[in-house]
């Protein structure tokens, strides 16, 4: 099935409509120049049609025509005696078989002893010929057509055809010509001479014209009387201007006038009951007849109609075949196309080794199937790749899943870490990022009085920071046994940190021991940021910032101790920058002003509020961001001697 | 980060701009060690640019001081801006490093 938006349909659509277009101009194109060929063609032969019976009837009519003006010259210049005339006119139709009656009519009264009526009258009786003068009280020829428009006209005249009533029913028409004769030294009018022509022949030689089935010839007389006509009812019967009143058509009335008029045209004629026709007319110079010869349309074009619909047929039948072919060729290029879009559908669901289908013949296929298999093997391959780099991968993180599990082990996390211990309370968090990090804090009670607190940072990320870290923390453990002071016990780890560094890693490291009987707190920070003292009577604060190199770099460096004496109720928050820098989306940093408003404002509450209320505080200002960094805080809090007095008491 | 180095009279001047946090101080390193051929006994670090640097970024610094240190030559800084600077103080790398307010100061010194 074709669907709207396919190849397929798309491209017949488009070779359709431009074949159809194409076929379409051709088609107009040929049919628009083959009809004004034959249209000319159809004249020309109409002409040639006309033209020639024209000729041929002239040809009969003119030796007609001959007769009565010879008799006519005979008259004027050797009349025979009028009684031998008779005779002359019978031997005009002995000597002439197309002519059926001939007259010379006199003038009335023009030989007195004649009387009012003379006219020496011939005309056939079957094979014979009779003979007598025209003219009684009830033919008073004198006034008749035939006599009358030739002498006033003082011209030779055809009359109009009519129906010899007396003899045989024939179509006749009558040729008059005047004559004069010489009386008493004048020229005068004596009277006309006539041949009668029967028109039967006529009428059969129009009848003999054929055109094409139905097309046929006529001829009008000067009156617009139909003379010959293919229904002979009409003959004498019909005029054009009577079939025009009939048709009520004002276009047939027109030729009709036209031909009258004695003009030759090739025109469209208009319907008729059988359809349209075009017709050719010209006039009978002798009589001023006219003939007409009709063209139906649809004979004249029905071999251009014919063809017309041969050719439709064949674009058509031939649409049909290139819809076909179309289709055959785009389903052909595109049935490998949706194959190639199941293959990739298979191999994006990871099935690498799915057939692809065969192509032999189409170059771009071929290529297609090429690339497309080329990206098979490659994914494949990719794919292995992948899977043995994610299972490396995959078990690197679980071994350094497993080496931050031993490194977040080896810090103390469980709290309160001293119930025994009521002068101090410490809280401490490590947070850290996705990538193993190396912050660490660490805190331990030595000789009973003594706590020993850390917090540090190793400088920069991954197995070896907390490789660093963990060699850190278990040197200070180790360190701290021995010694007591803090510059000491700084010194020392610095040293074994710095020995064959080569890595150059650091770690700033603060270090805090703090005397519970006295609450002096001696301390050192090396390169670390400044932790905070949350003091009851005195302003929040920071430490003065160190100034002094991270541990690790230099073994013989010195660092110094510092100390201070801390009031009961007194609180160290120290952190990794971690905290401070830690960064939301728009890289704002938490920065420490935030940090410290944040341990004004609480003050008062306990370690382990204080380092939740703080992280709340830096999740509020992260929001989504990911963690970049570990993020250490430990808070120590200072609870004083009376309360470890009031302790002790008690247990005594 | 970007860094670029130039000859200023007999100065290798090394420019380092961005951030110099932990994704990029491996790059850093890789690209200072090789402007230190160890032709250049003098060398300064204008920091003009560089407005972030990490623990990692510190170490590539520290490095430079100790390979120049070992080499018989000069390492000085320059043009630290602010937060730059408080790092370098608080973290105490302020002693280790020779450092001056501007180039000018820097070569003239």
């Amino acid at each position: 099935m074709i669907k709207k938006n396919s190849l397929s349909f798309r491209i017949i659509k488009r070779v359709l409509t431009f074949t159809t277009l194409m076929f379409l101009l051709v088609l107009s194109l040929f049919y628009y120049f083959a009809r004004n060929s034959i249209e000319e063609s159809a004249r020309e032969n109409a002409i040639h049609i006309a033209d020639n019976a024209v000729a041929k009837i002239e040809q009969e009519l003119q030796p007609m025509e001959k007769i009565p003006e010879v008799v006519a010259g005979l008259m004027e210049i050797d009349p025979p005696h009028e009684d031998s005339l008779f005779l002359l006119v019978e031997t005009i139709l002995e000597k002439n078989q197309n002519v059926s009656g001939a007259a010379i009519a006199f003038e009335p009264n023009f030989f007195p002893d004649k009387g009012l009526y003379y006219s020496p009258y011939a005309y056939r009786d079957g094979d014979r010929i009779h003979s007598f003068s025209l003219g009684d009280e009830n033919y008073e020829y004198f006034y008749m057509d035939w006599y009358l428009i030739p002498k006033m006209l003082d011209t030779a005249y055809w009359t109009e055809p009519y129906y010899d009533e007396g003899g045989g029913e024939m179509l006749m028409s009558t040729y008059s010509v005047p004559f004069y004769m010489r009386r008493d030294g004048e020229r005068v009018f004596a009277g006309i001479a006539t041949v009668d022509v029967s028109l039967d022949w006529l009428t059969e030689t129009v009848a003999e014209i054929e055109i094409f089935e139905t097309g046929y010839a006529f001829m009008l007389s000067r009156n617009g009387v139909a003379v010959t006509y293919p229904r002979r009812e009409f003959i004498m019967n019909e005029s054009l201007f009577s079939m025009a009143a009939e048709r009520d058509s004002e276009l047939l009335r027109e030729i009709g006038q036209d031909m009258i008029a004695g003009n030759s045209q090739f025109r469209e004629h208009g319907m008729n009951d059988t359809g349209r026709f075009w017709i050719y007319y010209t006039p009978l110079p002798s009589s001023g007849w006219s003939i007409g010869v009709v063209y139906p349309d649809a004979e004249m074009f029905a071999a251009l109609r014919s063809i017309t619909t041969l050719m439709i047929i064949l674009v058509l039948g031939g649409l049909i075949v290139l819809t076909i072919l179309t289709v055959q060729i785009v389903n052909r290029i595109s049935a490998p196309l949706s194959q190639f879009s199941n293959s990739a559908r298979l191999v994006a669901e990871g099935n690498f080794d799915v057939k692809l289908p065969k192509i032999r013949k189409t170059l771009e296929l071929r290529e297609l199937h090429d690339a497309f298999s080329h990206m098979q093997e490659e994914l494949a391959e990719y794919v292995v790749n992948l899977k043995e780099t994610t299972a490396a991968k995959e078990k690197i993180e679980s071994e350094l899943r497993i080496a931050r599990e031993i490194q977040l082990a080896m810090i103390p996390h469980s709290f309160p870490p001293y119930p025994d211990l009521p002068q101090v309370d410490l809280y401490a968090v490590l947070r850290s990022a996705r990538e193993v990090g190396g912050d660490l804090y660490d805190f331990f009670v030595v000789d009973q009085d003594k706590f020993v607190f850390a917090i540090g940072d190793v400088s920069g990320k991954g197995v070896p920071a907390s490789l660093f870290m963990a060699v850190t923390r278990t040197l200070l453990r180790t360190i701290a046994d021995k010694e007591q002071s803090p510059s000491k016990i700084m010194a020392a780890l610095n040293k074994s940190l710095s020995f064959n560094n080569e890595s150059n890693m650091f770690v700033t490291f603060f270090l805090g021991v703090m005397n519970l009987k006295t609450g002096q707190l001696s301390y050192v920070n090396a390169g670390h940021n400044p932790p905070v003292l949350i003091s009851k009577t005195k302003e929040t604060k920071m430490f003065e910032p160190a100034k002094t190199i991270p541990l690790g770099l230099y073994e013989e460096f010195e660092y110094p101790e510092h100390s201070m004496t801390l009031e009961p109720g007194d609180k160290l928050f120290s952190y990794t920058d971690g905290v401070t820098e830690a960064e939301n989306v728009r890289d704002d940093l938490f920065d420490e002003d935030r940090m410290l408003k944040v341990l004004e404002e609480n003050k008062d509450k306990s370690p382990k509020d204080l380092i939740n209320v703080m992280m709340h505080a830096i999740e509020a200002h992260v929001q989504d961001h990911p963690q970049s960094d570990d993020i250490t805080m430990m808070t120590v809090s200072f609870k004083g001697l009376d309360h470890g007095n009031t302790q002790n008491k008690a247990d005594e | 980060m970007n860094v670029s180095s130039e000859k200023v009279q007999d100065y290798l001047v090394i420019n380092v701009e961005g951030r110099l946090d932990t994704t990029q101080s491996d790059s850093f390193e890789k690209q200072v060690m090789e402007m230190l051929t160890g032709d250049d006994k003098k060398v300064i670090l204008d920091c003009e640019g560089l407005n972030y640097i990490s623990s990692s970024g510190l170490r590539v610094f520290l490095i430079m001081q100790k390979k120049m240190a070992a080499e018989g030559g000069e390492l000085r800084l320059c043009n630290l801006q602010p937060s730059i600077k408080e790092i370098f103080d608080m973290s105490g790398f302020s002693m280790i490093f020779t450092i001056h307010d501007d180039r000018d100061a820097a070569l003239n010194a």
